[in-house]
């Protein structure tokens, strides 16, 4: 089998299990909602929160609850040997791995479509906000997350504390991202302020780090 | 085998060397300096904050450079530099963001700003501090070296894009009034000190990054030795 088709089969894989079960989708989900629940009664929410910080509010929603779907990426293959089974297939790593980052990808956009209008309808976005724009930004955030993410999940699969130890390698890492999306979000909510050097920022994170997993997979994806 | 701990031994006189540096760097630090004009004496912490962090920044160097070295050779002296490296450089900038808000609070009124360097510094702090977590959570064996290192190398790609992220961040706010860095004429003297003090403390480093390099290759031998002996004694 070629490499392609392999890494669409782990990523179809994934996803067949994640629609059988809908694990990952229900408690991200929730976990989500509950961030932004949280946010309004901490942060007293009215319409100039949103124009202040709504960029903010909306990432670090999605930022926490694609290290739930990160974590799980990984150990769903903890029973049963499923890790070994992977390691022993005719192929790259590389490979494996893009199929899994294919996955996770699609199940945290998948989380995210579901997401957006509800963060609409509660912290009252203003009406000219362009969702092109915060659209466009999530597809490119996502994918510096889940590319990242699928990486670190691989690395931390095969140590104590894993759930402990995937936002400390994550999140320090992800800064640049972090503050790109969140600031070309902020640029579309409020339409002031440029977003073209965030988005031009998050493509050279992407490519950057898409290319850097990919180069060391074999390392992260091995076992002894 | 090297000798331990016996005078002859040339490391001996290089750290001799190194505390008769640190004590000459102290004279020069509290007494040879001149006090500064509008600081006072708040000032001299400034010969400990920025040869610290040009410590931090040498022995995370190391660390990136022995990283790379041990994914292309996979060599146990390269990881163990890295270790090294990264234990050292973590120590020194530990330094460096306690220094800074002691002295920022009298002179800039704040212990903190989200500046690009201070922000880019507690980042660096993180990082080394989550890459040994890591080192520490993973089984000992062939599999810690690897993922160690692949951490790095995500970590040295990573901070020049930090910096340049958050300096965009920032220029994007009026950046607070900082003081214009010792770049806008530093007394000769005040040089002297801080040439001394900085040569002090990177000697410093190199002894550290030394005596942990020795100690983790030395416990990498005798982790073979003990397997070896195990293996002997079932047969």
């Amino acid at each position: 089998m070629g490499e392609w088709r392999i890494a669409a089969a782990v990523c179809a894989r994934d996803l067949r299990i994640e629609l059988r079960t809908r694990e990952a989708l229900l408690a991200m989900g929730f976990y989500a909602l509950l961030v932004m629940v949280i946010f309004s009664f901490a942060f007293s929410s009215d319409a100039s929160l949103t124009l202040r910080a709504g960029g903010g509010l909306l990432w670090v929603a999605f930022l926490f609850a694609s290290l739930v779907a990160l974590d799980r990426a990984f150990l769903r293959e903890a029973g049963e040997s499923s890790l070994v089974g992977l390691q022993i297939a005719p192929a790259s790593r590389a490979a494996i791995l893009a199929g899994k980052f294919a996955a996770s990808y699609a199940i945290i956009l998948g989380l995210e479509a579901i997401l957006m209008p509800l963060f609409a309808v509660l912290f009252n976005t203003p009406r000219h906000a362009d969702w092109g724009g915060i659209i466009f930004t999530a597809l490119l955030g996502t994918w510096a997350l889940a590319a990242n993410g699928t990486y670190f999940s691989a690395m931390c699969a095969h140590t104590r504390q894993r759930a402990l130890l995937l936002p400390l390698l994550l999140l320090p890492v992800s800064i640049p991202a972090i503050l790109a999306m969140v600031q070309a979000t902020q640029v579309y909510l409020t339409g002031e302020g440029m977003a073209n050097y965030w988005l031009q920022l998050l493509i050279g994170y992407d490519v950057i780090f898409t290319v850097l997993a990919w180069a060391l997979a074999d390392m992260v994806l091995d076992i002894e | 085998m090297a000798s331990t701990s016996s005078l002859r031994s040339p490391s001996t006189w290089v750290f001799a060397a190194t505390l008769g540096l640190l004590i000459v760097s102290l004279w020069w630090n509290l007494v040879g300096a001149p006090t500064e004009a509008t600081m006072g004496t708040i000032q001299r912490i400034f010969y400990y904050h920025v040869p610290s962090a040009a410590a931090a920044w040498t022995a995370l160097l190391l660390n990136a450079g022995a990283s790379l070295w041990y994914l292309v050779r996979r060599s146990p002296v390269a990881d163990a530099l890295a270790l090294a490296g990264a234990e050292v450089g973590l120590a020194f900038l530990t330094i460096v963001l306690i220094t800074g808000p002691i002295w920022a609070r009298p002179v800039w009124g704040v212990w903190w700003v989200w500046d690009a360097r201070l922000t880019l510094t507690l980042a660096m702090w993180v990082m080394y501090a989550s890459y040994l977590i890591l080192r520490q959570l993973t089984p000992p064996g062939s599999l810690q070296p690897r993922l160690a290192a692949a951490l790095a190398v995500f970590f040295a790609a990573d901070i020049p894009i930090d910096y340049m992220s958050i300096r965009w961040w920032r220029t994007q706010h009026p950046s607070p009034v900082l003081f214009g860095g010792p770049d806008s004429g530093l007394a000769p003297r005040m040089l002297t000190a801080l040439l001394i003090s900085m040569a002090a403390f990177l000697a410093v480093m190199g002894c550290l990054v030394w005596l942990r390099y020795r100690q983790e290759m030395a416990r990498g031998r005798l982790a073979a030795l003990r397997q070896r002996q195990l293996l002997l004694e079932e047969s």
